[in-house]
């Protein structure tokens, strides 16, 4: 924790600022700031430690830079690094927060084929910079728990239930939690030394590993995708819990089909693998949710997103109107572009896309 | 001074396989950016921060301690004056230029963001990503739609209307090539409209406030404060600051006009551009441009400028790119049999010179070859 700075001690942070403002552009100023200063700047993080954490997950610690806004249990951060040339950013949810250091850990997955996940999981060394941005999410804890909890985790899924169930275990187990994680193999699971710990050492939380691709074998782990019997078996006070969920689509739908109206709550947050979009069909349309005007509208797939945009009302920005004088360009948060001319999917988030000369492939978020 | 030229007249088939090629020269090297781009870019920003810090050090070490040690003096301020010169120069022409373009958006890198890129010049960013990278651009050398052609300010082709006014203009090009950071900076106010009638006052005023912010910024910065710095030896530091931002204005004004305005470079009417195929936009940008031979210290000192054809084809792609697309560019134009324009900056900035001077007094198109054939 920094001490709040004095008012006076603010005044001069505010006219040295000044001063360098008018003294170099600010290009310049950024140059400097990132060799002299590189703990900072609250856009990036070092990396402080690693350990592998099971066939392929590693744990990385990081160290935010100085003015980042700090995470809740439960919430996530998008992590981004250059990977040839390129900045690449995935969301992953910090677990073992909060740290008194503010510090935060972020265990990633390899993903067959991710280009994000295998850097960290085999590259990024100690000492490494990356990209952080602001915590974001909803799946958070309440202040004060007031009933017991199930935790459904499907892969990946596990880490912001993790770092719930840390927190809890951290203040004693106000209320009772159970635990189910799914995974296709047992050495697919993360945390499971520390799992088996927490569930013998603290009163009131229960784990069961369920296995979809391998037989059980101990008498923790059980069989089978998420279906009703198994929860009965598992969960006999269903009836009273709040249950978080968390993992790819099709697994949350089925676990609020399960559950939500039987249990005293619901809330869950779903990721897929990014989805494989059309690459012929431009007919139908999609949603385009504007970011910053908080508008969402209904687009044709087939026209330039700047011609669909202008037909619904909507005027950016424009110029050349052939992909050339980078007036129209405005980030992409999310979603799959098609560029009209060469044909080339691009389903990274980008910082300028060229409004004129792309067309919306799926649902987009656009920064306007 | 004429030109001599022949291109060969295309067939509106034969343009759009001109255009496929460029295109294809364009695919393929879109394809292969990555790290090595990045890397390039960054030791570019690099280099224009330490050069320009340590002109900045040695004129404030030259004026102090010259002070007291007179021997140190003018060797000191002329060496750091000079590398203040070439930092300004890089990082207008390299990075500042080739950045705003979105040569490297691609990267995701903040620092490296077309649209927030702020330069160290007294135009803003913003009206010269509008005036520069949208109407130049796409515009290039189309009367009455590219303000570039002659700034408003001076006659370079017989088609612009001849007025007593450009009897000057030999003695306004100078002015204007010393100044040349503060007509960019108002070129997008178009004060001729306000003079004209056009345009009322507060309109105008309107428009200059984020111009006269930047202004008094760069004013403040080159010759407020950092003369300052050097407290009463002030006035080495000063003096050192306008030769550094002069010998900037002269060095870009030079490789611009050769960009546009050599002998062969070509303008084109309002009509040219109507439905205009993207075989015929390339070829456009191919009359209307022309480059500069020299090795590559030449092709960083113009920011890759010495390849305005290539720049004009792709002024998104990073400019790193331009000397080898220049190869396939050079040979498609002669299988399409069409002239690609390039000279020695001698030889191309004295046909700029040529048609300063004579345009200056009245003069007539010759008979317009047609540029290519009325589309079927």
């Amino acid at each position: 924790m920094t001490p709040r700075p004095r008012p006076a001690r603010r005044l001069v942070r505010g006219f040295v600022r000044g001063v360098a403002e008018v003294m170099a552009p600010p290009q310049a100023l950024g140059f400097w700031a990132d060799r002299l200063l590189p703990g900072a700047n609250a856009g990036r993080a070092k990396v402080l430690e690693r350990r592998r954490e099971s066939a392929d997950a590693v744990t990385l610690v990081l160290q935010p830079g100085r003015g980042w806004g700090g995470c809740q249990p439960g919430q996530h951060v998008s992590i981004g690094a250059e990977l040839d040339g390129r900045r690449v950013r995935r969301s992953y949810s910090p677990t073992g927060i909060p740290r008194a250091d503010g510090r935060i850990a972020i265990t990633v997955k390899r993903v067959a084929g991710g280009k994000l996940s295998g850097f960290l999981c085999d590259d990024a060394p100690v000492g490494t910079w990356l990209d952080i941005g602001p915590a974001f999410g909803e799946m958070t804890l309440p202040a004060q728990p007031d009933a017991p909890l199930l935790f459904l985790a499907a892969g990946s899924g596990i880490t912001p239930l993790m770092a719930m169930a840390r927190a809890l275990a951290a203040r004693g187990m106000p209320v009772p939690l159970t635990l189910l994680y799914w995974a296709r193999r047992r050495d697919e699971l993360c945390f499971v030394d520390e799992l088996r710990a927490l569930a013998r050492d603290v009163p009131g939380f229960n784990v069961r590993f369920l296995l979809t691709g391998e037989a059980a074998s101990v008498t923790d782990e059980g069989e089978g995708r998420i279906h009703a019997a198994q929860l009965v078996s598992f969960v006999p006070d269903l009836a009273e819990r709040r249950v978080m969920a968390c993992g790819p689509n099709e697994f949350v739908e089925a676990a609020r089909v399960l559950t939500a109206s039987q249990a005293l709550a619901f809330v869950s947050e779903a990721f897929t693998a990014p989805r494989i979009t059309d690459d012929i069909d431009t007919t139908g349309s999609v949603q385009v949710t504007l970011a910053r005007s908080a508008r969402v509208l209904t687009l044709p797939r087939g026209a330039s997103l700047l011609e669909a945009l202008e037909a619904a009302g909507v005027t950016p920005p424009s110029g050349c109107r052939m992909g050339i004088c980078n007036t129209c360009a405005c980030g992409k948060r999310a979603g799959s572009t098609r560029h009209l001319h060469t044909g080339a999917l691009e389903h990274e988030p980008v910082t300028a896309l060229r409004l004129c000369v792309n067309r919306a492939s799926s649902d987009l978020i656009l920064e306007l | 001074m004429t030109s001599t030229i022949r291109n060969r007249v295309l067939s509106p088939a034969e343009l759009d396989a001109f255009g496929n090629d460029i295109d294809a020269v364009r695919a393929r090297t879109v394809a292969t950016l990555g790290q090595r781009d990045v890397d390039y870019i960054r030791a570019v920003a690099s280099a224009v921060r330490w050069i320009g810090l340590s002109g900045r050090l040695l004129l404030m070490v030259g004026a102090i301690g010259g002070a007291f040690l007179p021997a140190l003096l003018w060797p000191l301020c002329i060496a750091g004056t000079l590398l203040l010169a070439l930092s300004k120069i890089l990082e207008n022409m390299e990075l500042g230029h080739n950045v705003m373009h979105g040569q490297f958006d691609w990267t995701g890198d903040p620092q490296l963001n077309g649209q927030a890129y702020e330069w160290d010049i007294a135009g803003t960013s913003d009206n010269w990503r509008k005036t520069h990278n949208h109407k130049h651009h796409t515009w290039t050398n189309v009367r009455g739609m590219d303000d570039d052609i002659g700034y408003g300010l001076l006659r370079l082709f017989p088609e612009q209307r001849w007025k007593p006014f450009h009897l000057f203009q030999p003695l306004i090009a100078v002015v204007f090539a010393l100044l040349f950071e503060w007509g960019i900076a108002i070129q997008d106010l178009r004060l001729g409209r306000w003079v004209a009638g056009k345009m009322r006052l507060a309109e105008l005023r309107e428009q200059f406030r984020p111009v006269g912010r930047k202004m008094g910024r760069q004013v403040l910065r080159d010759y407020v404060l950092w003369p300052l710095l050097a407290g009463p030896f002030f006035l080495p530091v000063l003096l050192g600051n306008v030769v550094a931002n002069v010998l900037r204005n002269l060095w870009t004004y030079t490789v611009i006009f050769c960009g546009h305005f050599t002998a062969d470079a070509e303008t084109f009417p309002r009509e040219s551009v109507r439905n205009e195929s993207r075989g015929q936009w390339y070829l456009r940008q191919l009359r209307g441009s022309s480059n500069l031979t020299g090795g590559r210290l030449m092709n960083l000192m113009t920011g890759n400028l010495s390849h305005q054809i290539e720049h004009h084809f792709f002024p998104d792609i990073p400019a790193n790119r331009y000397a080898s697309m220049a190869v396939e560019v050079r040979e498609i134009c002669a299988r399409h049999g069409q002239h690609y324009n390039t000279g020695s900056m001698p030889v191309q900035f004295g046909q700029v010179v040529w048609r300063i001077l004579r345009h200056a007094l009245p003069s007539r198109p010759r008979a317009a070859l047609p540029a290519m054939q009325a589309s079927a």
